[in-house]
């Protein structure tokens, strides 16, 4: 008997069999043949497929909508200017723009390596086990966090004289705490938790084979880590570099308080681009909070433009993250 | 290659760059840990003056209106002798209960069907746009969400449930509009939703082919396999995805002050339908609408405790997790 | 590795691309505080550095208490702070120079135009004596009364329970708390039953009511019939010196024609027209 028809069979009773009077002869595998329950999770599913792909659109139409009026390129590319309430002639968001690139930059290239090794470490090695159930709590709680919390520790540890380099002095001689590189590293610590949940689930997906494989072949633990383990788990790793930049750029709390929310970006005087780092500036989603209504700049229609610009942002900064961690291509399937 | 035994001790560089890369990666998470628990020290520090001044219990439990309470300490006497703290602070603790709970719960149902879709059935096109889709609502900040709450969320709940006689039933305890506590639930599922997905989707999408097409060679069909076999094998980074999505439904702050009605009332659940439609404020979210009162000394104090809430409780929910997982370890599923 | 390297000049093109070219050698005064404050800090900071040519004083926004609180601690060199100060709390050795006034208007929703409410009936109304909108004269719905407050921290409550309601009396429990102005104005345009209070320019969309017989505009307030303002204060640590003296006075100078337009625009300013 040939396979296709050993599998063809009928085993009596299976879950698949169509019934005699079927109006059509179903496949074997066809949905239609299921019985109602599997049918009905299956629509289930892609009800819910669909339904994301609308409240992405929604959001996203919304807030291009509520714009429209005011949607122009040159926005893109102008720089904010002082003139109260008038929406017509405030200018653009070209700082916002840069400065929410340059805090997201700042905030992965920080947050990455270290979330990436606490992963490693966590996943490979491990002991004592206590130290590690610490460790693994404490990135969790990072987690839940608010972000308000995370920027009012910020604003009280980069207070002290000690730190005083990673800001600007005032003429009183205490210290602004409020700069690019403040708001970025506290902005690492929101995007850690998810690098470090996502690395360490592709880490743990590998199977052990791989591992026995690498040392049997000699290689150090490390070795095996740096050189097999983390490129296979490339584009989980990405997955999750991608999540932190994503929870990165759209917080607001933490930039509100710890980047001093100028109209432009301010570097503080000094080297080229040290005092960027040292200097104050506004990103794209605290405009946007500063101009809704949930602020007090009432210019309502400029920040949902912005809002707008910001996800589309978003989609090309995602685009630019996967095809840096694409590795060969799909997601490497082991044999077994 | 090199032929070298296959010794249970690696070779090549020695047992010692081993050794140190253990002790490198060690130390980073070691400092890591340090300074988070430098961060919850300071926390606990500066909110333990408002558990000491209530009775320590006491804090956590109902007793007249938060507002008021809250309005009191920021107006109170300076002097520190005389510093004010009455707090009972259960409403705040019972809103974010309820909006957690009922967020995460409704999330990780719409999750792990919308997980399946993508990993499973989607074809192929389709999955390549929902998988920046994804990312993309991840992004969205929690202002953007809150504001699509109160502008077009919050009026058309208002038209559509909240009528006069409602309103007149709650009158002299409460008012009821579009911000409240059912609307706060589904914005934040909507905000919870995209973490869940994608860890769930990319364990989904490691499970070995081999067990699939055995269970579908055994006669199952593909839903029926993918419930009993892949589900069944992702279940560690389905526990994973909700203890993250719950510790960050947990810290949501500025969306839900302005979509879940800013008044910290303890939801009723002897209203019936109605408790659906009155306001709540979680913890987090008073956080965000009070920290302009920091500088006044009790008040910063009081707020640094329900800080300190919010970090005890994401400690037991990793734990929790963590709990979760052990008997899951029996399958040597990558847990 | 070729990965690593584009990265890394992707990189450094953003940081080169984000530093503008100019920010050089004199130190220019940084200032914070209040958010309804901001809109004019900044349009006054803009006008000061073109019409004297120094460097242009550095506007961020925080809250009103955080920039009494930056002021104090030595962080800022000026704080703005849109409510009055408050003895005992606010810290000991800041002076406070007022530099203009906002108004406060009670709005409701458009379909509920009621032209005027005396004092008595905004305390009932506030404080949740009266409920419904059938029991107040010149409400043109009926309905429950919503009403919106402000958080507890806000100076445009302190001014509207202090103006309006008299000192002892609060706004009702029951009333939700909206952090902004521009919620305020939101919730009312959307809710029939709804009642508030705004500063000035955020009556777009809603009907402004009058009080005790003086509708609620910019002209009203400005002659002084109109008596719902507020103060806007700059702070400083000790009496103001050197360059933040110069700024203050360039401000509040009677004879500055360009201060006195950018007030006048939104403000209320303190004195008649140069």
């Amino acid at each position: 008997m040939s396979t296709t028809a050993i599998l063809d069979q009928d085993l009596g009773g299976g879950p698949s069999a169509p019934p005699a009077d079927a109006p059509r002869p179903a496949r074997r595998d066809s949905v239609r043949a299921w019985p109602l329950p599997d049918q009905i999770a299956y629509w289930l599913c892609w009800a819910a497929g669909i339904a994301m792909c609308l409240i992405a659109l929604g959001t996203v139409l919304f807030m291009l909508l509520k714009g429209i009026s005011y949607l122009k390129l040159s926005l893109l590319v102008t720089s904010p200017k002082a003139s109260g309430f008038n929406q017509a002639t405030s200018g653009g968001f070209l700082d916002p723009i840069e400065g929410t690139l340059l805090l997201t930059a700042i905030g992965t290239v920080v947050a990455a390596p270290i979330g990436i090794a606490v992963a490693s470490w966590l996943t490979e090695y491990g002991r004592p086990s206590w130290l590690a159930r610490a460790v693994d709590s404490a990135v969790e709680m990072v987690a839940g966090a608010p972000s308000v919390v995370l920027a009012l520790f910020g604003l009280l540890v980069f207070s002290r004289p000690a730190l005083a380099f990673l800001s600007q002095t005032s003429a009183g001689g205490s210290v602004f705490a409020r700069s690019f590189i403040n708001a970025g590293l506290i902005m690492s610590l929101i995007a850690l938790p998810l690098i470090v949940g996502s690395t360490r689930e592709a880490l743990s997906q590998v199977p052990r084979h791989v591992r026995e494989a690498s040392y049997a072949l000699g290689k150090t633990k490390a070795t095996t880590i740096w050189r097999v383990l983390l490129p296979a788990s490339r584009p989980g790793i990405a997955s999750g570099i991608t999540l932190g930049m994503g929870r990165i750029i759209g917080d607001t709390a933490i930039v509100v308080f710890l980047l001093g929310s100028t109209l432009r970006i301010e570097p503080a005087s000094g080297a080229p681009v040290l005092s960027l780092l040292r200097g104050t500036g506004s990103t794209l989603t605290s405009y946007v909070y500063e101009n809704s209504p949930a602020g007090e700049g009432d210019a309502p229609q400029k920040a949902y433009v912005a809002a707008f610009v910001l996800l589309m942002l978003v989609l090309a900064i995602n685009a630019l993250a996967m095809r840096l961690g694409r590795g060969k291509g799909e997601a490497v399937r082991w044999t077994r | 290659m090199s032929g070298q035994a296959a010794a249970p001790a690696p070779q090549r560089g020695g047992a010692g760059s081993d050794r140190r890369a253990e002790l490198v990666l060690g130390a980073v998470s070691v400092c890591l840990l340090a300074f988070i628990g430098l961060m919850t020290v300071t926390v606990f520090v500066e909110g333990w003056p408002s558990f000491a001044h209530n009775g320590y219990y006491k804090w956590f439990l109902p007793g007249g209106d938060v507002d008021t309470q809250l309005r009191k300490i920021l107006d109170g006497p300076t002097s520190p002798a005389h510093y004010y703290y009455h707090l009972r602070a259960w409403p705040l603790l019972w809103g974010t209960l309820l909006t957690t709970f009922f967020a995460v719960v409704f999330a990780l149902i719409f999750a792990i069907f919308a997980s399946i879709f993508i990993a499973e059935l989607a074809p192929r096109s389709v999955r390549r746009v929902l998988e920046p889709v994804v990312r993309l609502l991840a992004s969205v900040p929690s202002v953007v969400y809150g504001l699509i709450g109160i502008l077009a969320l919050a009026p058309l709940i208002e038209k559509a449930f909240i009528s006069q006689e409602r309103k007149h039933s709650v009158q002299y305890v409460v008012q009821i509009t579009g911000e409240n506590l059912t609307l706060g639930i589904i914005i934040l599922m909507v905000m919870i939703l995209p973490i869940m997905v994608s860890l769930i989707m990319s364990a989904l999408s490691t499970v070995p082919r081999s067990w699939i097409e055995g269970s579908e060679a055994l006669g199952a069909n593909r839903w029926r396999t993918i419930r009993r076999v892949s589900l069944h094998a992702v279940r560690p980074a389905i526990v994973a995805a909700t203890v993250l999505a719950t510790a960050r439904a947990l810290g949501e702050a500025i969306m839900l002050s302005l979509v879940a009605g800013s008044r910290a009332f303890p939801v009723n659940p002897l209203d019936g339908f109605t408790a659906l439609f009155e306001p709540v404020q979680p913890l987090a979210a008073t956080i965000v609408e009070n920290v302009e009162g920091l500088s006044t000394v009790p008040f910063g104090h009081t707020l640094y405790a329900m800080a300190a809430v919010l970090l005890v409780s994401c400690a037991l929910l990793s734990f929790a997790g963590w709990a979760v997982k052990q008997p899951l370890k029996r399958y040597g599923i990558g847990v | 590795m070729r990965r690593t390297r584009n990265a890394a000049i992707a990189l450094a093109a953003v940081l080169t691309l984000a530093a503008p070219a100019s920010a050089i050698a004199a130190k220019a005064l940084l200032i914070d505080g209040s958010t309804s404050i901001f809109p004019l800090m900044t349009q006054l900071a803009s006008a000061y550095h073109k019409s004297t040519h120094k460097p242009e004083p550095k506007v961020s926004q925080g809250t009103s208490d955080a920039g009494v609180n930056d002021v104090d601690h030595g962080r800022v060199d000026i704080g703005d702070v849109s409510r009055n100060p408050i003895f005992g709390t606010d810290p000991k050795g800041l002076v406070w120079t007022k530099i203009a006034r906002d108004g406060v208007c009670m709005i409701t929703n458009d379909k509920n135009p009621i032209q005027n409410l005396s004092q008595e009936e905004v305390k009932a109304i506030f404080t949740g004596e009266v409920r419904e909108w059938s029991e107040v004269p010149g409400a043109g719905i009926t309905g429950s009364i919503d009403l919106v407050d402000r958080i507890s921290s806000s100076g445009t409550q302190d001014a509207f329970q202090n103006i309006f309601l008299g000192l002892t009396t609060k706004i009702s429990q029951s009333a939700e708390a909206e952090k902004s102005n521009g919620l305020v104005q939101n919730k009312v345009r959307n809710d029939e039953d709804a009642i508030g209070f705004v500063s000035f320019h955020f009556t777009q969309g809603v009907h402004a009511i009058g009080y005790q017989g003086v509708a609620c505009t910019l002209q009203n307030a400005k002659s002084g019939q109109y008596q719902g303002v507020r103060n806007f204060w700059m702070v400083t640590k000790g009496a103001p010196k050197g360059e933040s003296a110069q700024f203050i006075d360039w401000i509040t100078d009677a004879k500055n024609a360009t201060a006195y337009k950018i007030i006048s625009s939104s403000w209320i300013p303190l004195y008649p027209a140069p």
